[in-house]
């Protein structure tokens, strides 16, 4: 007969809400963090291991911020920080002190608007899980290089994981909406 | 002239989507998002061993730890502690032997989800572990040890047609091969996620993402001792399923639901990735020996094929997933002598369970596979000889049902072959392969047929219901048991309603999926959806639009065959009324706007112990061919194109068609080349998207795909079904055209690098 600890020998412990560093969010003294969030500004304290996607989800109420893997595998948990996209899910809410943040629910120009609508007129949301991830993670390609090739949509979005569609439609979505910017919103 | 936001009928074009604009926007509400107030949240704690004696469970280190607020096993299930998709034959908390890594023992509730796992690791289980059974082979040899008392054989599922004997005696050429298959994880992007709430009038609300209201209703009842009435499940915006939040969705809602009943609190219970694929279900794991005969003008003249059932350690719908391999077990051919011997079996592996295409892909990578070493020994191009065994209408299957219409399988091939250029590209590639060189190229064509609509063994639970009320501004409100799991069912049985009542398709609003909505409509399985719940939201439909068109008869002074519904607007001859006008005429003239629509296909005759009967409705064929490019210094195989031909019955919305078979290609080349769960001794090693990848937008080769439209009698405009076949050939194409390009035999999958490196190397 043995004795053993029901979980602690397989990765579940590890996983989701902080538990993945082996260090409670709950543990650690607080540390104050100033930062933009879809234009608004926050000042907060968080504990030093909890995540950037939790304060994100529970704290600031971000729900378009989706968890699907918890290590930074399957880009769900993508936000832009300082136009750069991130995984919210491996960061810590501390290392986004004094940054700008954007989720999907931030986006309002008629750049990214334009971005949005491609991604509906191509057929490129099905479950639509990854999608704001993968809205954020175009817009970042979009707004640093307005006309990219398809090979660089296809790297820029290689990070994001899609279940649903085989990703023919959102290269589509993406592509088409560089077009459009090229031709029409920026003359 | 009508405008796009008017327009009624859109069958066969790309309407948006209804949910796609919260979706980009990032308005959706998975389950996750929504918060209650005074909800706990609950971790589970699982066996620690795979098969195994528990003596017992301590969860006093878990009752202390912080922020717990309870904690409950077996000993508190108020009902029964027993659950299983067709037989409760699995205890929702273990009270002696746990069979698989998923068996449960405990739930912890907790203020947060971190603390609550926390906690949950705090829980001790003193227990004896037992030898692991993982073979589904030897699992059955004399002396295995044994996972139930009743032995290790669930069941041994027959199809016994003709003489097999009488039929080898004619044949000129045979094969005789063996295959290894091996799980696929669905990898939905939402992991499992339910809520349980205390309703104050003593009813239990569950909310989550999954597949099948109708199946957690039951479960949920089963373990909390409530009737079905006082049991509501709502389905929240699903991050995904592919037969994944069929089955096992019920487990977790049935934990959470108990917690919450006893605690008294809403309880949410969320898994993240590791747990998710440890204790959901996957695709079978099966072993498959092929035994064809051919005679000599290429026509099948024998087919004798034995299947290895890897079920997991409780029944689920291993039996159910293994009778529709037995239908299709040759694939969409035809032969006259047959014996199927499918053998399905207890493991301590992870559970079986469905997965997009339930058991067909499986037989169909063995037979398409088994049909092109039989070409070769007939000295016959693989598609000529699949062609002169296609079947078609008036013939019959393998199960001795005759088809009756609609299956159009050699259309299909012939325009995947012309499509594809198939012999050309053929002879471009062998004239690349003589060079030598670093890769190989090779192309690979497979064939596939899927009984659409649930198996004659599940005929009773077939009929569907759809709730439509008619609103006074013209709009309507849509209640199906369906559910929307990304496939996009709701905007095409929107597009059904609308076309019929005239309304603009906007102004259809269907309603997330809910138990107090509409009755029982059986789960959303088996490519059902837009057959099932189309033709009863059809029927609501046509119910209250003859009441429509009765009021506007009289308005109109015109005979009821003249009117017309169509774009926002009642047209009778010359006469016009803009529809929102009649609809609040309705309204004031106290007409009845609402109905309830069903539809059950008629009764099927089936013999279990023949396997032989009306196994289905009706049956989709398809083709596709891929192209690949093998690097024969890594192993590694990239899918350079792919040509999907299938058969649909109609089409309603194009683009949602086209994104199914896009993404079924996609999953069905994961796991034909990259999707590896590693199970070791029940175990699994890599249960996490590093280890365990599913393709990229890098992997995602061009797919061209074409649709062929022989009308379906039955469906809804005459459509069929498409969510599984778009996935079914897929694999046994891409491994084909592996073996094209290495001349490999390729029997196992999936034909990872390090597999294929190591055949390379044989």
């Amino acid at each position: 007969m043995t004795s053993t600890s029901a979980v602690c020998k397989t990765r579940g412990a590890s996983g989701a809400h902080g538990a993945h560093t082996g260090v409670s969010s709950d543990e650690g003294a607080p540390v104050r963090v100033t930062l933009t969030v879809d234009g608004t500004p926050h000042s907060l304290e968080v504990r030093p291991f909890e995540r950037l996607l939790d304060v994100l989800r529970e704290r600031l109420g971000c729900v378009s911020v989706k968890e699907g893997c918890g290590e930074g595998e399957c880009g769900a948990c993508t936000v832009l920080m300082d136009g750069v996209p991130v995984l919210s899910c491996v960061l810590f809410a501390w290392q986004a002190d004094g940054s700008r943040v954007t989720t999907v629910q931030g986006l309002g120009s008629p750049r990214d608007r334009a971005l949005q609508r491609a991604f509906v007129e191509a057929g490129a949301v099905q479950c639509g899980f990854c999608t704001p991830g993968l809205v954020l993670a175009a817009k970042a390609l979009l707004d640093r290089n307005p006309a990219p090739t398809e090979d660089e949509i296809r790297h820029a979005l290689a990070g994001n994981l899609c279940r649903c569609t085989g990703y023919e439609s959102i290269v589509k979505a993406v592509a088409n909406a560089a077009r459009g910017r090229t031709r029409g919103a920026q003359p | 002239m009508t405008t796009t936001r008017e327009r009624s009928d859109w069958l066969g074009h790309s309407p948006e989507r209804l949910d796609a604009a919260r979706k980009v926007a990032g308005r959706t509400r998975y389950t996750d998002d929504i918060v209650l107030s005074n909800m706990l949240h609950a971790a589970l704690v699982t066996s620690p061993h795979p098969h195994t004696l528990v003596h017992e469970v301590d969860v006093r280190g878990a009752q202390s730890a912080p922020g717990v607020r309870a904690v409950y096993t077996a000993a508190d299930v108020p009902g029964e502690n027993q659950v299983g998709c067709v037989r409760p034959d699995q205890p929702l908390f273990v009270v002696e032997r746990a069979r698989f890594l998923g068996d449960r023992l405990a739930i912890v509730l907790a203020d947060t989800a971190e603390r609550a796992r926390r906690a949950a690791r705090r829980v001790e289980v003193s227990h004896a572990p037992l030898a692991v059974v993982t073979c589904p082979i030897r699992a059955l040899e004399p002396g295995a040890p044994l996972i139930h008392a009743g032995g290790n054989l669930l069941e041994h599922k027959r199809v016994i047609r003709g003489d097999t004997d009488a039929g080898f005696a004619l044949a000129a050429a045979t094969v005789d091969e063996t295959y290894h298959i091996d799980y696929q994880e669905h990898a939905y992007l939402e992991p499992n996620a339910v809520i349980a709430v205390p309703e104050a009038d003593g009813s239990m609300t569950v909310m989550g993402s999954l597949q099948c209201p109708f199946y957690v209703q039951g479960a949920v009842a089963r373990v909390l001792g409530l009737p079905h009435a006082r049991v509501r499940v709502i389905q929240c915006d699903t991050g995904g399923a592919f037969g994944g939040k069929e089955d096992y969705p019920s487990e977790p809602a049935a934990c959470a639901a108990m917690a919450a009943w006893l605690v008294g609190q809403p309880v949410k219970l969320v898994f993240d990735r590791h747990e998710d694929i440890v204790r959901s279900t996957k695709r079978h794991r099966m072993v498959i020996r092929e035994r064809l005969g051919a005679n000599q003008a290429g026509q099948l003249v024998a087919a004798h094929i034995e299947i290895w059932v890897d079920a997991g350690g409780y029944e689920g719908l291993s039996r159910v997933v293994a009778e529709r391999s037995n239908v299709s077990a040759l694939g969409p051919y035809g032969c006259p002598n047959v014996r199927i011997d499918t053998r399905i079996v207890y493991t301590n592996n992870l559970f079986g369970g469905a997965f997009r295409g339930f058991g067909t892909p499986q037989t169909t990578f063995a037979t398409e596979s088994a049909m092109e070493r039989l070409a070769a020994a007939l000295e016959l191009p693989s598609p000529e000889l699949k062609r002169r065994n296609l079947l078609g209408v008036g013939d019959l299957t393998v199960s001795g049902q005759r088809i009756e219409e609609s299956a159009p399988s050699t259309v299909c091939m012939d325009l995947a072959l012309a499509r594809s250029n198939f012999a050309a590209r053929r002879a471009e590639m062998a004239a690349h392969n003589r060079k030598g060189g670093p890769t190989r190229l090779g192309i690979g064509l497979a064939n596939q047929m899927y009984g659409c609509c649930l198996h004659a063994g599940g005929q009773h639970m077939e009929g569907s219901a759809a709730n439509l009320h008619v609103r006074a501004d013209g709009s309507v409100q849509l209640g199906i048991g369906g559910t929307e799991l990304g496939q996009g069912a709701f905007t095409v049985v929107a597009m059904l309603v609308a076309r019929e009542l005239g309304v603009p398709l906007a102004k259809v609003h269907v309603m997330l999926t809910d138990t107090a909505l509409v009755a029982d409509s059986g789960p959303t399985v088996a490519s059902r959806t837009t057959i099932m719940s189309g033709n009863a939201a059809l029927d609501a439909a046509r119910t209250v639009k003859a009441r429509m068109i009765e009021v506007a008869a009289a308005e109109l002074g015109a005979a009821h065959a003249a009117i017309r519904l169509a774009d926002n607007v009642v047209r009778a001859g010359g006469d016009t009324m803009p529809l929102p006008a009649l609809t609040a005429l309705c309204h004031r003239r106290k007409v009845d706007m609402s109905a309830t629509g069903y539809y059950a296909p008629p009764p099927k005759r089936w013999d279990p112990a023949t396997g032989q009967g009306e196994a289905y409705s009706v049956y989709c064929f398809g083709t596709q061919v891929a192209e690949v490019e093998v690097d024969l210094f890594s192993g590694a195989t990239r899918v350079l194109r792919v040509t999907a031909v299938h058969d649909v019955g109609r089409v309603l919305n194009r683009a949602a068609l086209v994104g199914q078979v896009e993404g079924g290609v996609l999953q069905g080349i994961g796991w034909a080349l990259m999707e590896h769960l590693k199970v070791e001794d029940g175990v699994p090693k890599n249960a996490n998207f590093t280890d365990y990848p599913i393709p990229t937008i890098l992997d995602a080769p061009k797919v061209d795909t074409y649709f062929v439209e022989e009308p379906y009698g039955a469906g809804p405009a005459g459509a069929k079904g498409i969510g599984e076949p778009s996935l079914i050939p897929a694999a046994a194409a891409v491994l084909a055209a592996v073996r094209d390009a290495t001349g490999l035999p390729v029997t196992d999958l999936p034909m990872t690098p390090e597999r294929l490196l190591l055949n390379l190397s044989k």
